[in-house]
């Protein structure tokens, strides 16, 4: 092959005129850098209600007086990897307040950051104990025998195996990139997990870093995630709120905890490996995670481009598990993007509150302040009566897109 | 007589004349070496003095040691031995020899294949062999020597800093071959854009803006990555490189943790065995609170 023949003169031509316009940004740029910037995250109000080893439970002040309020609170459990900042990330794009401001009485779990001590928690630490106890405290803090339900990717993988444990206890679940069924090829998690030796892992590192995690994200896709994201910054930067906003994403996405080890090792060998949850074959502190079990309503998100969780390992949930109101709904996004980009911010939270406030007429007991053992079962009212799983309810948000990783994915998402 | 003549066979032989000289050669240079300042020489003096003297002790006591040997057959053995001396270090150069011609063999065999590169787009049977051929001739010719057994009070110590250069040496060869593989999107998609300039210059269609033309060449860069990471032989790499890296951090641990335990110092595997016991007992605190009907967090408030 000879060399090709690329008219230079023009490119280079062109080159110069960027660089003029390149001269023109760096130096407000440089305003916009050196000047004082707002890059503070979560800042809606909250205060810490239960505390227990290095987890926390936040509670959000909602207006007491605006009208339609939802009776029932909900719980939201983020994963153990990143942050739970990620819902309240910037004041015009936050999950939290959306909430807030339809009513939602919000309870939130912050995991904190597991140090070396917590290298021998197990899921079933996590779920049967710190989620159970806190599940409780907001029952008896609300009187009511039933909570609503929230997890978010691995938070939601938790989430669903509480629900099939404690039925009881769950009023209506909602999961968002929630990975259930592990057996897919469609996300290069998903392949490289398969043949990983955490046994090694977790003799080397004891709990599994946050950077390394990271790191192993960023591989993903580097081109977008290692490259593009930092050129498209360059070409933002003076631009204030878009520099104040790149940061805050920034300073989320690298705040990451390190991860149990026992937890770590668990999760990869009978979810990623041996795909036990889908299967109803799992156990936790002895007992069969039984799916069949899980008998709320329940509502599935996840997202059409998701390269961390694909939709081949969400949309499995809704056909396993034994609730007849089930929903799917797939937005035309990555894994972040259905709780960040301005989007799809519009239809995801009020589409939930919507969801919840449909289920939230039904009076509860508030005279029968629910003991732990010995209660009764409240009866759910179906919306939505499912007989084969060829009825579940299945909704495609937004224009189908030809590439999984949207532009937007890398700037805005990050992952 | 023939006593005699034994002795004067042992002074002919090959160890007698040898020793003498080298001593003779070490005497001289130490007595011959100029002193730097007149500040220095006093001190220096004084340690050419004390070196000499032990130098001329030692060969002494190697004199009365030699002339000890008297049976025949010990002074043949001990002559034997030091004439098969320049035949142990010849072996020895020899070994070294042979492993330096085989690494420069290997590398050159492989070195020829670099430009014979997989195809655009794919990445199977990657062409890695210069990185296998480190690995091979490492383990083959050089990994051995780490595996010496070491001797003495300190033959433990000495065989975890062995295996710590050993692991250190495969961890970084296949940190080389990972990095590797991870440019090679980068070099191929730098290829197929040139390709595509070309193209669309032959039909006058090429971007004016370096805009345009970023997000060609990302998109190219992209679709490499993404064949690159579904391949099996990235995947393969990858393992192998984080195997290696925990094997690496596990050794380096230990030996950190070596050093540790000579200081008053706790090291992490003393906490983790008591972080254990702490978390089986809260595990039965617990336990006994929920029997109890104790809310963990009514503890608190107490």
């Amino acid at each position: 092959m000879g060399e090709p023949k690329i008219p230079l003169d023009l490119i280079l031509e062109k080159m110069a005129e960027d660089v003029e316009k390149a001269k023109e940004r760096v130096s407000k740029a440089s305003e916009v850098l050196q000047g004082r910037l707002d890059t503070r995250l979560a800042m809606t109000p909250y205060e810490v209600v239960y505390e227990e080893d290095r987890v926390k439970l936040k509670h959000y002040f909602r207006n007491e007086n605006a009208e339609n309020k939802l009776k029932v609170p909900l719980l939201v459990v983020y994963a153990l990897i990143n942050r739970e900042t990620m819902l309240d990330l910037q004041p015009d794009r936050s999950v939290v307040k959306t909430f807030l401001e339809g009513g939602v009485d919000l309870y939130m779990i912050d995991w904190g950051y597991p140090k070396r001590k917590d290298r021998f928690l197990t899921i079933n630490d996590h779920v049967n104990g710190y989620m159970n106890n806190i599940v409780d405290f907001i029952r008896e803090k609300h009187h009511v025998p039933k909570i609503n339900l929230m997890g978010i990717c691995m938070g939601g993988t938790f989430c669903v195996m509480y629900s099939a444990l404690h039925p009881d206890k769950i009023k209506n679940l909602i999961t968002t990139v929630t990975p259930s069924s592990f057996d897919t090829d469609k996300g290069l998690l998903h392949v490289w997990m398969r043949d990983i030796d955490v046994d090694r892992m977790i003799k080397t590192f004891g709990n599994i870093p946050g950077d390394l995690m990271n790191f192993g994200f960023l591989l993903l896709n580097p081109a977008r995630l290692m490259i593009d994201k930092y050129v498209g910054f360059m070409e933002n930067m003076d631009n204030k709120d878009f520099v104040e906003n790149f940061v805050r994403m920034e300073k989320w996405i690298f705040d990451s905890p390190d991860v149990p080890g026992e937890t770590f090792r668990q999760f990869i060998e009978d979810c990623y490996k041996k795909n036990l949850l889908i299967q109803s074959k799992m156990y936790l502190g002895g007992r069969r995670v039984d799916l069949k079990k899980l008998t709320m309503p329940l509502l599935n998100f996840y997202g059409a481009y998701d390269h961390l969780v694909p939709p081949e390992a969400c949309n499995q949930l809704t056909k396993a598990v034994g609730s007849v109101d089930v929903e799917d709904i797939c937005f035309e996004t990555g894994h972040i993007g259905i709780y960040v980009s301005s989007k799809i911010q519009k239809q995801f939270a009020p589409k939930i509150v919507e969801w919840l406030k449909q289920r939230d007429q039904e009076d509860v007991p508030v005279a029968e302040v629910p003991s732990a053992a010995g209660r009764k079962k409240a009866s759910a009212k179906p919306l939505l009566k499912r007989k084969s799983s060829a009825t579940v309810a299945k909704t495609i948000v937004g224009k189908p897109k030809k590439s999984h990783t949207s532009k937007n994915s890398g700037r805005i998402e990050g992952r | 007589m023939a006593d005699e003549d034994l002795n004067q066979q042992f002074k002919e032989s090959v160890i007698f004349p040898w020793l003498q000289s080298v001593a003779d050669v070490w005497l001289k240079m130490v007595q011959t070496v100029p002193p730097n300042s007149s500040a220095m020489l006093k001190v220096q003096t004084a340690l050419q003095e004390r070196f000499s003297q032990q130098l001329d002790t030692n060969l002494n006591m190697l004199k009365s040691f030699s002339k000890m040997i008297k049976p025949p057959e010990e002074k043949s053995a001990a002559a034997n031995a030091a004439g098969a001396l320049p035949e142990i270090f010849l072996k020895l150069a020899k070994s070294g020899f042979d492993v330096a011609m085989e690494i420069q063999k290997h590398l050159w065999e492989k070195a020829g294949k670099i430009g014979q590169r997989t195809e655009a787009y794919k990445f199977e049977n990657l062409d890695q062999e210069i990185f296998k051929a480190f690995s091979d001739v490492y383990q083959n010719e050089l990994q051995q020597y780490f595996k010496i057994p070491p001797l003495g009070l300190t033959r433990f110590y000495q065989e975890r800093i062995n295996e710590l250069l050993d692991k250190h040496n495969i961890f970084e060869t296949t940190l080389a071959e990972f990095l590797s593989i991870l440019y090679l999107p980068m070099e191929k998609s730098f290829k197929v854009f040139q390709e595509k300039l070309k193209e669309m210059a032959e039909k006058g269609e090429i971007p004016a803006a370096t805009k345009e033309n970023y997000a060609m060449w990302l998109k190219i860069l992209e679709g490499h990555y993404m064949n690159l990471f579904k391949s099996a032989d990235y995947t393969e790499t990858l393992h192998r490189m984080l195997n290696h890296f925990e094997d690496f951090l596990i050794v380096r641990n230990e030996v950190i943790q070596d050093f540790l335990t000579m200081m008053p110092v706790v090291t992490h595997k003393d906490i983790d065995d008591l972080y254990k016991e702490f978390h089986l007992l809260k595990k039965r605190v617990k336990e006994l609170e929920k029997r109890l009907g104790i809310s963990p967090n009514a503890l608190d408030q107490r």
